[in-house]
């Protein structure tokens, strides 16, 4: 469906993976500090996973971008280097010293978790992994924000040009980076070595997946506003939403994958494993097959979010000449 | 009034236009009188320049013959599928009520253009002396934010420059002095180009004595290409089965 658009397949893989980046990396830094200001927290394990898996997407997302260039299609292969000969307030080049200073503090941070790395002491290491997680839980939210800002900041793109755009792309990336983490520990789950350590996955796996409702509940709730107020206008804004609404070219993709799949599926899954440890306090166990499946759902419909808005907000514009 | 001119030689320069040469050549204009000021300082988007260039179209003497859109091909060696300048046509109506009525199209060298505001480089940007918006083709990276910005749909990527390319008034024309290909094709004399800025010119004279529009005016982009009798209608416009159809005449054969 992307052909003859202007941002086609590249950009949109790059908003999803940077977003679930700066998702997974803003969200297991924010549970490390939890887990309490010593080194090693309850809840480094999991941290782990995030630290590792976040550049790599991110990463190749801008990788992509490059690729989309007219000037790199035409043969001017590091033309993309003038964007860092200036500074200007135009979202993208905000946005891209924004995610050039998050690609490498997230390198850095990721060394930090590595045992024993070479050219650091241990005790500078946790030290320097502490500040780290403070540092780069606000970078992480301006990369998922600014996603959302540049497409939002253009009255002629009216589908794009909405307040609350950037705010569902910060909700959903959290969303993708939580469920990004859960699939790489459910996948590749190390060894427990004691009794302790298996409750410590649960524990640490039981607050992501609760986090992970609420944010899903409200990136509905954001989803109904955003269509809700668009329906509600004339003119511009209310053509361009009535592509993914009932009739619309774009519905049943939006909501078969988008809402049900992505968002209301998993969600309630995950409230069933959720809700008896909440309200009764017993363990929370949740079968491996079910950890793979729900974030795998996730981040679907995260891909698909991004999908639908990157085409409908190119196939309307204003009405009328 | 005295008219600075300064004129560079050699500065043959089409769609290769560098911002030095911008700078180096004045952008002149011996068309209408006016001083020109050599500015170097920072290009401010919303900065009033001097002579703000602009044309009025009189829809009323144009044929839609399209002479206009192949002297833009032919000045520009516009690569085949993208358009500078082109002309749509507006049929409506059920027989015997009819109407086809023609549009000419180019960029408007707005006065608030969303096109610089988004560009992350600094490629495309709005000259202080002229108004002329225009994009550095050795600058811009193609990254396609300001095709999405223009509310105009006047932007395509340049594939042998891969650049973002459109009408640039014919800068290499306008600053010798010459009116754009466009202008000076036109067999209705439809096309008007002088200073908006001026009350004295032509132009400002026929905008200020007729009924004029621009397009898209809702988008505040404060366009500098005026309409005489444009028929505004759109196929988004059609209601209770009324017949309106837009032919663009170019690859994308929808307004957007
Ligand atoms: S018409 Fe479009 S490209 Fe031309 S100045 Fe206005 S916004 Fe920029
Ligand atoms: S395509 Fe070129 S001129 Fe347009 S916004 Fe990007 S860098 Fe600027």
């Amino acid at each position: 469906m992307t052909e003859g658009l202007n941002w086609g397949l590249p950009v949109i893989w790059y908003l999803f993976l940077a977003g679930m980046g700066a998702g997974a990396l803003t969200a297991s830094a924010s549970l490390f500090l939890r887990g309490g200001s010593v080194a090693r927290g309850m809840h480094v394990e999991i941290a782990r996973y995030g630290a590792f898996i976040a550049p790599i997407p991110v990463m190749v997302g801008s990788l992509l971008l490059i690729f989309e260039l007219g000037s790199f299609e035409a043969g001017h292969w590091f033309r993309w280097i003038n964007l860092y000969l200036v500074i200007n307030l135009s979202p993208m080049s905000i946005g891209t010293w924004l995610l050039t200073f998050f690609i490498g503090l997230s390198v850095v941070y990721a060394y930090t978790f590595i045992h024993n790395a070479p050219g650091i002491t241990n005790e500078q290491r946790y030290s320097l992994r502490i500040f780290l997680s403070w540092v780069i839980i606000p970078f992480g939210i301006g990369v998922a924000v600014y996603t959302g800002v540049l497409l939002g900041a253009m009255p002629s793109r009216p589908f794009w040009n909405s307040p609350i755009l950037a705010m569902l792309f910060v909700v959903s990336s959290l969303s993708t980076g939580i469920a990004a983490v859960l699939l790489a520990r459910a996948l590749f789950p190390g060894k427990q070595s004691n009794d302790e350590a298996a409750e410590q996955y649960h524990q640490s796996g039981y607050i992501f997946a609760a986090s992970d409702v609420m944010l899903i509940g409200f990136e509905l709730l954001i989803l109904f506003l955003f269509l809700m107020f668009a329906h509600l206008t004339v003119g511009d804004v209310k053509q361009a939403v009535s592509v993914v609404l009932p009739g619309g070219s774009l519905a049943s993709m939006f909501f078969i994958w988008v809402v049900l799949v992505g968002l209301l599926v998993p969600a309630l899954i995950e409230l069933y494993y959720v809700v008896p440890k909440l309200l009764y306090h017993k363990a929370f166990a949740i079968p491996r097959g079910i950890e793979i499946i729900v974030p795998a759902a996730i981040l679907t419909g995260g891909f698909m979010l991004r999908y639908v808005v990157v085409i409908a907000g190119q196939i309307t514009g204003p009405v009328g000449i | 009034m005295d008219a600075e001119v300064k004129m560079k030689n050699g500065d043959e320069g089409k769609s290769a236009l560098s911002r030095r040469d911008f700078f180096g050549a004045a952008g002149a204009a011996t068309l209408t009188a006016g001083a020109v000021a050599l500015s170097n300082t920072a290009d401010a988007v919303t900065a009033k320049s001097k002579i703000q260039y602009g044309m009025l179209i009189d829809t009323r003497r144009c044929s839609g013959c399209q002479a206009c859109s192949v002297a833009c091909k032919a000045e520009f060696d516009v690569p085949l599928g993208a358009t500078r300048s082109w002309v749509e046509y507006v049929e409506k109506g059920t027989y015997p009520d009819v109407s086809r009525n023609f549009l000419p199209r180019l960029c408007n060298h707005c006065s608030e253009p969303l096109c610089v505001s988004v560009c992350p480089t600094g490629a495309t940007y709005k000259r202080k002396e002229d108004g002329i918006v225009v994009t550095d083709s050795d600058v811009c990276i193609g990254c396609k934010y300001c095709l999405q910005a223009c509310p105009y749909d006047a932007r395509f990527i340049n594939h042998k420059t891969g650049s973002a390319d459109k009408c640039d008034f014919c800068l290499h024309r306008v600053s010798q002095g010459v009116v754009p290909a466009c202008v000076n094709t036109c067999e209705g004399r439809a096309r008007i180009f002088g200073d908006i800025n001026d009350p004295n010119s032509e132009i400002s004279r026929l905008i200020a004595s007729n009924p004029v529009t621009v397009l898209r005016k809702g988008q505040g982009t404060k366009p500098n290409v005026y309409y005489i009798a444009a028929d505004h209608a759109d196929e988004t416009d059609a209601t209770n089965g009324q017949y309106i159809n837009v032919t663009t005449h170019r690859e994308q054969a929808e307004r957007r």
